[in-house]
């Protein structure tokens, strides 16, 4: 299995989600923004252009009202309907009519009245009519494009009725009411200045190359910017489209960019006052706040990996300090301070991992001082059989024997010394048989039987049972030599050492009791003592078999002593009953 | 693991760094706007615009390019039509002043070649429009097929007059390149279905045109036919032709539209006239000149074609527009 480090897990979630997150953030935004753009583009031209709409239908309602107030004239009346009334003083009374109105607005290019039998007057600059116009003709054509009592709008054109002039205009034109034939006689035409809707239209600011055109009832235009390039097959309206539509907003593609229409109707005019807002314009506004966006998204993301980097730092650096702690202990290195920089779980964890890494190290420590005891203890033992005054005791006996002539005794003492030693040294390990041990006993007790006569005698009774079983090594005889050295030796009369054992259930206790001179109470507290601290005075064997008891079985076992002066002494050895080895 | 960590947070302040100002980068060059524009000098045969409307409208088709594609666009020109020298040092000087493409209406086919070839030795694109060099040094030419537009006024008198009649050509500066396009263009179409006059050259001067014509008229009582080749030439012709009484028996046919020749189409003294779109010259001149400097590779010639107008299609709505300019310019 592959490894992952926290941090590497934790850094990486981090990273992923906040991509995440912003990545959904960044295309709802997105999303929104460019809906938000349209609909304020859709909303703000839709005022613009509603406005030019107005205005031009002012301009319209304003020339219409001079051809209402033409129809009216009574001068203008009597000059359509009498010819005969046609004289210079007539025509100059309507043209300064006529021209007092242009002299207040310069927006109104020429007024003209036209009649059905061709004559016309013209309040306009120059003046002169243009003779190639025939004016019968521009009467009938004029007239169709009429409903009666309804002004007429045209689309803009180079009218050529003044001589020499060819001005860009607007033409309003009104037919006077039907005369008594049934067919109207006269109309008027208003002429606007061409200039004031072109700049009018030229003023709405869209964007950068945005603009406005107006197209005709019939889908002709009215007035486009690039009329020219519309001719010229260089730029193109989907005016189809837009006629088709009852006017508001229009997106499409028109010569490969995105664009949107805005599309007015005049009910004065029939016009389609229409908007071109290029879409990449508006979302252009976007791109700045798209570009922060991005900036921001990026400062977050980096933000997010670095607190990333340290928030899983905070978290697994005390995580792997305990890892290595713990590899440390692994390879045997149990001198360490498990501590970790942290306040939380882990903090606890690292602590408990202390505890239990300090108790470690002190059972093994322990142990080891066991082990080091033990060898210690086996050491002294040995040596304590190897008693030197007994040896020389046991050697002058036999050197006496031998000068004495009882070679028999001499031999059997010798062969006694030697099962005695083969017994103590005993192949060295730690554990002998209880009947081992009762012979190991018995031949130090022959041995010494050898010297003292008729003054020792002894007896040992262990139940049976107890001969298979195992038993530390040399715990008895020890007791035996401190009887005989420390009871016996100082009585008269012969004395009696009694060796028993017996099982008390998990226990067995062995008694070596003697009838020697036995012991004062101080003298008794001293030997207990001994048992627990060296003391030159008494026997290096009994504190040993002490020793090693504990050692072995725990401090609830041991040797104990009863004694009174003058009653003897009786020493109890307490072990617990080990199953006989199949050695 | 500290080491680590400090590593990954240079790294990505390192990417974030770097990302910026690549988006800061892109953002400046995706945006016209925050960066400045292109500049694009354009330069006339002349600037005297209220006394040559072809040119006016060629101004404003440049304007329109200019406020249609983002670009700054300057133009210029000597006075008058003649001033090749005044033309030259006008392009010198646009050259010092690094544009990023320069476009010419070129003073003389023949003069106005080193000029064109020191724009070329400076890396600067150009772009011919209306007149020509005689050298390739122009990146691309925009103009009329003037050798088109002479058989549409062949084509045009051809609808007036019989085979086997009489009928003059009368051009303008011998030797023109345009001149000689569009008279070839002529005599393409009504060689061997007319009978031709020697050719006469006006210079371009209305009045010579009209002592020329008058004297033509009134010596060659059976001529049916004059092909004017220019403007100038045209008025001074149908003002002969109109003098002489004769405009019902001989068809003039003119070229180019000022006012004055389309009173005499009006009048039907000049049955015809083909007209040029000098606002398409101004307008594709701005626009293949961005074509160029966007390394693109526009044709090397333009078309911008030519019109028939005779008094019953001149105030066609299509029509009006290109004859009566409205000025346009921003």
């Amino acid at each position: 299995m592959k490894i992952r480090r926290i941090q590497d897990t934790l850094i990486r979630a981090f990273a992923a989600l906040i991509v995440v997150a912003l990545l959904l953030l960044g295309t709802l935004s997105y999303y929104y923004l460019h809906k938000i753009l349209i609909q304020n583009a859709e909303e703000t031209t839709t005022q613009l252009v509603s406005q030019l709409n107005r205005i031009i239908e002012n301009y319209i309602r304003y020339m219409d009202d001079i051809a209402l107030m033409a129809v009216s004239n009574e001068d203008v009346r009597a000059f359509i309907d009498n010819p005969r009334s046609d004289t210079p003083r007539l025509r100059d009374k309507i043209e300064s009519t006529f021209e007092s109105i242009r002299a207040v607005r310069r927006d109104i290019d020429s007024v003209f009245v036209i009649t059905r039998d061709g004559r016309a007057i013209a309040a306009t600059t120059g003046g002169a009519l243009n003779p190639t116009v025939e004016l019968k003709k521009r009467f009938l054509e004029l007239e169709a494009g009429v409903v009666p009592d309804r002004p007429s709008v045209s689309s803009a054109h180079v009218e050529n009725l003044v001589d020499y002039r060819y001005p860009w205009v607007i033409s309003l034109v009104r037919t006077l009411p039907a005369g008594p034939a049934g067919e109207s006689l006269g109309l008027i035409q208003v002429d606007l200045n061409y200039e004031i809707i072109a700049r009018l239209c030229k003023d709405v600011q869209l964007g950068e190359s945005g603009y406005v055109f107006i197209l005709g009832r019939t889908g002709d235009i009215v007035y486009h910017p690039r009329q020219q390039l519309i001719y010229g097959n260089l730029k193109s309206e989907d005016i189809p489209r837009i006629l088709s539509f009852s006017g508001g907003n229009l997106k499409t593609v028109v010569d490969g960019r995105d664009i949107l229409y805005t599309v007015v109707s005049s009910r004065e005019t029939g016009w389609e006052v229409v908007a071109v807002s290029y879409l990449d314009e508006l979302f252009r506004a976007s791109r700045e706040a798209e570009y922060v966006f991005l900036m921001l998204s990026l400062l977050v993301l980096a933000g997010a990996v670095g607190a990333g980097v340290l928030i899983s730092s905070r978290i697994s650096r005390p995580i792997e300090s305990l890892r290595r702690a713990m590899q440390a202990v692994e390879s045997g290195n149990f001198d360490i301070d498990i501590t970790v920089a942290a306040r939380n779980e882990i903090y606890q964890l690292a602590r408990d991992c202390d505890i239990a890494v300090k108790k470690v190290k002190d059972l093994i420590a322990q142990n080891r001082e066991e082990q080091e005891l033990k060898r210690k203890l086996e050491l002294r033992s040995l040596q304590a059989q190897i008693n030197p005054h007994f040896l020389y005791n046991t050697l002058d006996s036999i050197i006496w024997m031998i000068e004495l002539g009882e070679t028999d005794r001499a031999i059997d003492m010798t062969s006694s010394l030697a099962r005695f030693f083969r017994i103590g040294i005993s192949r060295g390990e730690e554990t002998i048989s209880v009947s081992t041990e009762i012979e190991y006993v018995q031949t130090y007790l022959e041995i010494q039987k050898q010297r003292y006569k008729d003054k020792l005698s002894y007896e040992i009774d262990f139940a049976p049972e107890l001969h298979g079983l195992q038993i530390l090594k040399l715990l008895i005889q020890p007791l035996v030599e401190n009887a005989i050295y420390h009871g016996i030796k100082n009585i008269e009369g012969p004395g009696l050492i009694r060796i028993t054992g017996e099982r008390h259930g998990e226990s067995m206790v062995i008694r070596i009791s003697d009838n020697g001179v036995g012991m004062a109470p101080d003298q008794l507290v001293a030997l207990r003592d001994g048992l627990i601290e060296p003391r030159p005075a008494n026997g290096v064997g009994v504190r040993n078999v002490q020793e090693r008891i504990h050692v072995y079985f725990g401090l609830e076992y041991g040797v104990s002593f009863e004694s009174a002066p003058g009653a003897g002494t009786v020493a109890t050895i307490r072990i617990p009953v080990m199953a006989g080895s199949t050695a | 693991m500290r080491n680590r960590s400090v590593l990954v947070l240079l790294a990505v302040a390192l990417a974030a760094a770097v990302a910026l100002t690549a988006l800061y980068r892109g953002a400046r060059l995706l945006s016209p706007v925050s960066g400045t524009p292109r500049k694009v000098v354009v330069i006339f045969k002349t600037v005297d615009f209220p006394l040559n409307p072809f040119w006016a409208n060629v101004r404003d088709g440049v304007a329109s390019a200019g406020q249609d594609f983002g670009i700054a666009v300057s133009v210029r020109g000597p006075a008058v039509e003649t001033d090749v020298p005044g033309q030259i040092g006008i392009v010198r000087e646009a050259i010092r002043e690094k544009p990023d493409a320069i476009v010419l209406a070129a003073a003389d086919y023949n003069l106005s070649v080193p000029t064109a070839r020191e724009v070329k030795s400076h890396g600067i694109p150009l772009v011919c429009i209306d007149s020509f060099i005689s050298s390739d040094d122009a990146d691309v030419r925009i103009g009329t097929d003037s050798y088109e537009g002479g058989q549409k006024c062949a084509a045009a008198l051809l609808r007036y007059v019989r085979p086997g009649d009489l009928v003059a050509i009368m051009s303008y500066v011998k030797g023109s390149s345009t001149a000689i396009d569009r008279e070839s263009g002529v005599r393409n179409v009504l060689g061997g279905k007319v009978r031709l006059l020697d050719t006469l050259y006006s210079n371009g001067d209305a009045d010579l045109a009209y002592a020329q014509a008058a004297r033509l008229i009134g010596r060659t009582p059976d001529l049916r036919g004059v092909v004017a080749l220019n403007d100038p030439t045209a008025r001074g012709a149908a003002r002969a032709l109109d003098e002489s009484g004769k405009g019902a028996s001989i068809a003039l046919i003119g070229f180019d539209n000022s006012l004055l020749v389309l009173h005499y189409v009006e009048r039907g003294i000049i049955r015809d006239t083909v007209v040029q779109k000098p606002f398409n010259m101004g307008y594709l001149g701005v626009k293949i000149a961005l074509e160029l400097i966007e390394r693109r590779r526009p044709p090397r010639f333009i078309n911008t074609g030519s019109v028939d107008i005779s008094r019953s299609n001149m105030f066609q709505p299509e029509n009006q527009k290109l004859l009566f300019p409205v000025s346009e310019g921003p």
